[in-house]
């Protein structure tokens, strides 16, 4: 009892699982599951807000796909940027690669005298 | 939505990409919060489509701003970006004024100072007796949800206040609760 009334105060809210939600918009929760999503809601306006925007969707099934379609294009988007830096890493250390092309070019050239000089022989 | 990295916290994410600027890591912490996000635009924006792309200019702009300033505090933060994001595009439409700063968003909010209240280990009593105080819906509404763990349609059933209505009653009555407890600390 001395911790619910405390509860009233408290800002101390665990993450929602992202599964769970979805089970709230759906009405597939028990009570007391329930019971602990809306007090989540109470303590974090950001929970709140979400789930009340949420609700103003046609179904859940939208929700889902736009989900997924926008986890896609984030990762797009990661990839993309991931790309530009390896490259970028190249054009900011060119002596680095100008360094290992002629150090390859000198073995290059090495085996071959040495082979030359060992025919002659 | 299954995330591999579920064991590892916002924090941890958070301090790995400080480290090697790799945003493969804000990517799977972003990833997460993109139901919450859509969620958040679509209160705003009212509108299913404008809300997807609001939520991928929320994405690219937590992205650009985190390389250049530290965040603290990244869920609030993150909120606070959507949230003014939308305010933005309603104000750009004429549909709401408002100020908006970056820099406030970067701050930690004041969610980390509300538990100051328990931290000081204030007595039950006071409590208890703070929220006698409440007018008589706040007082039935935070009595139902906290201490008879009634969920939201519970109390609407048993009262017979709208889900609007539950919801304010329980919002104001946690506000006046901790405007009483405070003025009970300074008059101590």
């Amino acid at each position: 009892m001395s911790d619910d009334l405390k509860d009233i105060l408290s800002n101390n809210n665990k993450d929602i699982d992202n599964r769970q939600l979805m089970d709230y918009l759906n009405d597939q929760l028990s009570e007391a599951n329930k019971h602990a999503i809306e007090k989540n809601m109470a303590n974090d306006d950001f929970t709140n807000d979400a789930i009340e925007g949420l609700q103003e969707f046609d179904s859940t099934k939208h929700i889902a796909s736009f989900v997924a379609q926008l986890d896609k294009d984030l990762q797009k988007k990661i990839t993309k940027s991931k790309n530009r830096r390896n490259k970028r890493k190249w054009k900011d250390q060119p002596y680095t690669y100008i360094a290992i092309a002629i150090i390859l070019l000198l073995l290059i050239i090495s085996y071959i005298v040495i082979k030359n000089y060992t025919i002659i022989k | 939505m299954t995330d591999k990295h579920y064991h590892i916290e916002d924090n941890e994410l958070l301090q790995r990409f400080y480290a090697d600027k790799n945003n493969e890591w804000l990517g799977i912490l972003l990833q997460r919060y993109t139901l919450l996000l859509l969620g958040v635009c679509m209160k705003y924006l009212k509108d299913q489509e404008e809300a997807k792309d609001a939520v991928q200019q929320v994405f690219l702009k937590a992205i650009t701003e985190l390389h250049k300033y530290k965040v603290d505090y990244f869920k609030s933060w993150l909120y606070m970006v959507a949230k003014n994001h939308c305010l933005m595009k309603l104000r750009d439409k004429g549909k709401h004024s408002v100020e908006i700063n970056e820099r406030i968003m970067a701050t930690p909010d004041e969610a980390e100072n509300k538990n100051s209240y328990l931290e000081k280990d204030i007595e039950l009593t006071n409590l208890a007796a703070a929220l006698q105080q409440l007018n008589k819906e706040q007082q039935e509404c935070l009595t139902l949800f906290y201490l008879t763990k009634k969920s939201y349609n519970e109390i609407v059933a048993h009262t017979g206040y709208t889900l609007l209505q539950v919801k304010s009653h329980i919002q104001n009555g946690k506000r006046n609760l901790k405007i009483i407890l405070l003025k009970q600390a300074t008059v101590k």
